[in-house]
């Protein structure tokens, strides 16, 4: 189990690494500038030279012990997780195409019904309740636009 | 003094303008809401009404909006007394010994105790404020761009030493939050920097999607299937009001958490959580029965419940009198007084009076209201409690999207919500922690601009932050809370439950 965690917190230092060095990369491509005069790219080179040392310092504490450097979170529904996400990605892209209201009712009875595993009559119900109450709060009192989509709701 | 007096008159006037009032009401009642709700914070609730205030004007918006901060505190106590789930980070400790308190039929005392104590520290940082506030403000006139960003430094290093894991990671945190705030347009050229060819980015990137994310969804995400409905106390609630002697053993220690949350809340970096841990400590170190401390001792929950409101207070003052948020939640709230075009730092006090005595004012009402509210709706906070999590959950995720949209009109940010919100919950995994990421982010924009004008004015020398006085003070504690962590295997942090 400790050997698994600093393997784990080695590969998340590792990840930092590549992403300091990354944006030191970037840095440099958009120009440091000069210390009298510094550049767009400044900020980021020194920021990200930085998250390389500190990556390479907690790849170092990872290798030299496994004190406690990954949290223990109980049992992760890790496929449920990705599934989440997935719908909520395919949201975002459905969001101005298909409207608010269609796309927040299929959300919803997605979340309460296949996640949640509440039945579908009350998933289906909830869902299209909440996405029009939704609608009428945040568009028509609150007066904050939300996409219309193809259909005009 | 005097002078002050009078602003807060013009303060109470503004505040009690009936839109005001409403608005501190929602504020305050949302608060308490969120505060008993596991599972939604006070940061991601201010995110995601913001977008609800653009038609509001600032003051009533950032009235409401700071509602929500003090309030989420009187209701995090509620459920870590009846349920010992803490609603909020800031209310671990008070499970200790409030939750034990109940379990003996007292969880009325608790409750009340937790309320007048969390309603006099209230107070007693609003009168810290008002004295504070514009002392600072004046002096921080005097600060130039170097003061400026050690100020920050400062601050982002107190950030990572608080941490509760490893601060080399908080600071890993800290950086890559830097790195994020500058993406973006280039403040002085206006070249387009990380944008990778998205038009949506040139603004940088949205405060509001990213909390959504970080701390709305991810926490979600976390508990998907994990947390079911609560087991809770099903009693009844009696004696609201503490008893004499109840008062005698508290009025001490709600003194001392006040004093102790509004100076430890002042320091950039410090927060509400920490301090109430402190107080607690303080309190057993001080009392004649320590080891009665965890069995139902009144003493721990006046103390913790009075240090996070007076906490609250005290991260108001850097936050109001220099423009620098010292937490994620005063971050949000920066975020919010620059989208309503308010420019934070030394002269808003004196180019907004209305804006900073009007939130003071309500600040106090808004406790009283807390008070008056608090204790008769707990029966009604106790019902919320039972709503399943399978619900909540779908709208806590759906509620985040619709901030996240809203701010921009833009499914940009929804993509930016849900990639953070993966992000959030891989970096609980791991061990990250993102509260210096949040305040780093917001800094990122004004530490850089601070040290390009540094360094300007310097000519290019790195010694001007040590050649000013005031920027040299603030290096030299970063460094020694940089340094601090080699020499002692004592930190602050280490210790501190996992909550955040």
């Amino acid at each position: 189990m400790k050997k698994t965690k600093s393997i784990a917190a080695g590969a998340s230092a590792l990840f930092w690494l590549a992403v300091g060095i990354l944006a030191c990369y970037g840095a440099t491509r958009l120009g440091l500038g000069s210390v009298t005069e510094p550049g767009a790219g400044f900020i980021f080179f020194w920021s990200g030279l930085i998250l390389v040392l500190l990556s390479l310092v907690v790849l170092a504490e990872s290798i030299r012990s496994s004190e406690d450097t990954v949290q223990e979170m109980g049992e992760m529904n890790w496929a449920k997780i990705a599934l989440v996400l997935l719908s909520l990605l395919l949201y975002a892209y459905f969001l101005e195409r298909l409207g608010f209201v269609l796309t927040t009712f299929v959300l919803l009875s997605f979340l309460l019904g296949w996640i949640e595993r509440i039945n579908w009559a009350r998933s289906l119900a909830v869902a299209s309740a909440a996405a029009l109450a939704c609608f009428a709060i945040f568009e028509l009192w609150l007066k904050i636009r939300l996409p219309k989509g193809i259909f005009g709701f | 003094m005097l002078e002050s007096l009078t602003s807060l008159a013009y303060g109470f006037n503004i505040a009690l303008e009936p839109q005001n009032l409403l608005y501190c009401f929602i504020g305050v009642t949302m608060g308490t809401l969120v505060g008993v709700l596991p599972g939604i914070g006070p940061t991601a609730t201010i995110a995601l009404l913001l977008p609800a205030t653009f038609k509001l004007n600032p003051i009533s918006a950032i009235i409401m909006l700071s509602g929500i901060c003090y309030g989420a505190m009187y209701g995090g106590s509620t459920t870590s007394i009846l349920l010992n789930i803490p609603g909020e980070a800031s209310s671990v400790v008070t499970c200790f010994d409030g939750y034990q308190m109940a379990r003996q039929g007292r969880a009325g005392a608790a409750l009340g105790i937790s309320a007048f104590g969390s309603f006099i520290a209230g107070t007693v940082s609003i009168f810290g404020l008002i004295l504070l506030a514009p002392t600072l403000a004046e002096f921080a006139l005097k600060f130039g761009p170097p003061e400026y960003f050690a100020l920050m430094v400062m601050g982002l290093t107190v950030v990572a030493y608080l941490a509760r894991k490893s601060m080399a990671k908080a600071l890993m945190m800290a950086v890559f939050g830097i790195i994020l705030g500058c993406v973006g347009l280039d403040p002085i050229t206006a070249k387009p920097r990380f944008t990778f060819g998205i038009l949506e980015l040139a603004d940088g990137i949205g405060i509001a999607p990213v909390v959504m994310g970080l701390f709305g969804i991810a926490e979600v995400l976390e508990n998907l299937g994990v947390l079911t409905k609560a087991d809770v106390f099903t009693g009844k609630l009696k004696g609201l009001f503490p008893n004499r002697e109840d008062w005698r053993r508290s009025i001490g220690p709600i003194a001392r958490g006040s004093l102790l949350g509004f100076f430890l809340g002042l320091l950039p970096g410090v927060g509400a959580i920490v301090p109430q841990f402190l107080s607690y400590a303080l309190e057993k170190k001080l009392s004649r029965h320590p080891e009665r401390f965890g069995s139902g001792e009144i003493e721990g929950v006046a103390a913790p419940e009075a240090c996070n409101n007076a906490a609250v207070g005290g991260t108001f003052i850097p936050l109001l009198s220099l423009g620098i948020p010292s937490n994620a939640m005063t971050a949000i709230l920066l975020g919010a007084l620059m989208i309503y075009g308010l420019t934070p730092g030394p002269l808003l006090i004196k180019n907004s009076p209305d804006l900073f005595w009007g939130v003071i004012a309500s600040m106090y009402i808004g406790n009283i209201l807390l008070l008056i509210l608090n204790l008769p709706l707990i029966p009604l906070w106790v019902k919320v409690l039972e709503i399943p999590y399978s619900y909540l959950s779908s709208f806590i995720i759906l509620f985040c999207l619709i901030g996240a949209y809203s701010l921009n009109n833009s499914s940009t940010d929804v993509y930016i919500a849900v990639i953070f919100s993966l992000a959030g919950l891989l970096m609980k995994k791991f061990a990250f922690e993102p509260a210096p990421l949040v305040l780093a982010f917001v800094l990122g924009p004004l530490l850089e601009t601070a040290l390009r004008r540094s360094l300007i004015l310097s000519d290019g020398s790195l010694l001007i932050f040590l050649q000013r006085p005031i920027s040299a003070g603030f290096i030299l504690f970063a460094a020694v809370v940089l340094v601090a962590p080699l020499f002692s295997q004592i930190r602050l942090g280490r210790g501190l439950s996992e909550e955040d």
